[in-house]
């Protein structure tokens, strides 16, 4: 029963936005060069699956935000691990950290440009970098701020310090982990669009949008913006379910 | 030599921009095989000693020695008050009390006070941690639920699944702080016995008979403190001194009946009267 009321509000929520979306665009009351109607962007959201290679664009911008993501990951959990780990290179390292993630990715882009050339590479790059960032702070807080009792009781139970790292302190930390994961997740699909944007290139939903947008195909833009919106919304599920799945002790 | 000797130990704690003395000169000696309870005013400083003696707390000054060596040298057996931030939820509850069989085993085996005459015969370590977790499962009758992670149990569960750790890993001494506050009373009744029946097992299981595991409980329900104890230890606020030991002669198995008998009503008054002349 829940779980219909559920789905009830959610149609509800769902209509209500796509009525006043409808009213603000049939009327003219916003400009169409500005914003396609409903109807507009579904038809054209239906004429790129059947008539246009859209689905390769997904393909392309899926690949840079899974490896972007990927490698942030691993490199975020490691380094996130060892500046959690040992105090005292988080005391030498920290502020990097805190200097690095305020500068906005973007204005990189020339740097990343100039360092891998304007293929695949750089865009992976800045996504790699961008993201990280989420994935080592994540990490250095569920490490430092796990339960010391636990750790305390396992120094008494004589656990080498490799068991009490291994045993306790990583999957206390691993519900912290994975929410950094979440997070940076959301965001290399939103660097992967970016760079497509904004680097050159061929491909992708970031290219799809820039491109239509030249050209004032606004009902294109949108439908592609509605594609680039679900594809973060499917990923975040999935990537929930997987870490309820991990952290099944985590009510 | 005594199981657990503590001598002249001092500690303050900083607050409110003042230093407060928790414990100064503070003296105390517990014999080998005794099941002590610490009993006294909340911000006594209980657990502040039980965290010093396991060495989870520096002392300012003072010496702590458990069977004449420093805690680090030492098996230091401890169940904390909240056991869903000492145990380990994502391991069921088997796993959690082979935690306790997990530590470094050259330490165990220095460890190990097994008599020249006997050596072969193996004082405390007579069975494998297998065996060994099976016996501690029958015997706070986790058996059925044993597959059971840890988060899905009850509180009463959940502590006896640490006691039962605690068990495994055969400590020389056990440090308990206030394991019970937490759970409500019928569930604390029972779990007194069963401590007491784990105890008793224990030692049953050494070697030498005459050798028991020490046992220091910091408690601040009288009654519990004295069911429990061969003695009590009645402290003082703040800075803690040690009042006045109280040696409970109540007959073992310890029996519930015991509650409402006049002998335990004596011990009650006696500690009360302690108290109300301050």
């Amino acid at each position: 029963m829940p779980q219909i009321k559920n789905l009830l509000l959610k149609s509800l929520v769902l209509t209500i936005f796509l009525a006043v979306w409808a009213a603000l665009t049939e009327t003219k009351y916003i400009n169409p060069l500005f914003l396609s109607t409903p109807n507009e962007t579904f038809k054209e959201l239906l004429n790129l699956f059947q008539n246009q290679n859209i689905a390769l664009d997904i393909y392309y911008t899926l690949s840079r935000t899974l490896w972007g993501f990927l490698l942030a990951s691993a490199f975020g959990v490691l380094i996130g691990l060892i500046l959690g780990y040992f105090t005292h290179t988080y005391e030498a390292f920290g502020f990097l950290i805190d200097f690095f993630r305020s500068i906005p990715a973007t204005a990189l882009f020339p740097l990343f440009l100039l360092v891998f050339g304007i293929g695949d590479e750089a865009k992976i790059a800045i996504i790699f970098w961008a993201a990280s960032f989420f994935v080592i702070l994540n990490t250095i807080y569920g490490v430092r701020f796990g339960s010391k009792i636990r750790v305390k009781a396992g120094k008494l139970l004589k656990l080498s310090s490799f068991d009490l790292f291994l045993k306790i302190i990583l999957p206390q930390a691993m519900p912290q982990i994975l929410a950094g994961m979440r997070v940076a997740l959301s965001y290399c699909l939103v660097l992967a669009i970016v760079t497509e944007m904004f680097i050159g290139g061929q491909n992708g939903l970031g290219k799809k949008i820039i491109d239509s947008q030249l050209v004032y195909d606004i009902a294109t833009v949108y439908a592609t913006i509605l594609i680039t919106g679900a594809i973060g919304y499917g990923l975040n599920l999935a990537f929930s379910l997987i870490e309820r799945k991990l952290v099944f002790w985590q009510v | 030599m005594s199981a657990i000797s503590i001598q002249n130990l001092s500690k303050t704690f900083p607050q409110k921009g003042r230093d407060y003395d928790v414990l100064k000169d503070f003296n105390l000696e517990i014999g080998a095989g005794e099941f002590v309870t610490v009993f006294g005013p909340n911000g006594s400083g209980k657990s502040t000693i039980l965290n010093m003696i396991a060495g989870l707390e520096s002392a300012d000054s003072g010496s702590i020695l458990i069977n004449g060596k420093n805690n680090d040298e030492s098996k230091v057996g401890f169940v904390f008050q909240n056991f869903n931030e000492s145990m380990l939820p994502w391991r069921t509850v088997e796993q959690n009390i082979r935690l306790g069989v997990e530590g470094n085993v050259k330490l165990k085996v220095q460890n190990t006070k097994i008599p020249k005459q006997i050596e072969g015969v193996e004082a405390t370590t007579v069975s494998p941690p297998q065996t060994k977790i099976a016996n501690l499962l029958a015997q706070t009758g986790l058996e059925s639920i044993k597959n059971k992670h840890f988060f899905e149990l009850s509180g009463g569960q959940k502590q006896l699944t640490a006691i039962a750790r605690s068990f495994a890993f055969e400590p020389e001494i056990l440090l308990m702080d206030e394991p019970f506050s937490a759970l409500d009373y019928s569930v604390t009744k029972k779990m007194q016995l069963k401590v007491l029946e784990m105890w008793q097992n224990f030692n049953e299981k050494l070697t030498r008979k005459n050798e028991k595991l020490t046992v220091l409980f910091v408690s601040h329900d009288l009654d519990e403190a004295i069911f429990l104890a061969d003695k009590i230890v009645v402290l003082s606020p703040r800075p803690a001194t040690v009042k006045q030991i109280i040696e409970v002669d109540l007959p073992r198995p310890r029996t519930l009946d015991m509650l409402e008998s006049q002998a335990f009503f004596d011990y009650r008054k006696q500690v009360l009267d302690i108290f109300k002349y301050e």
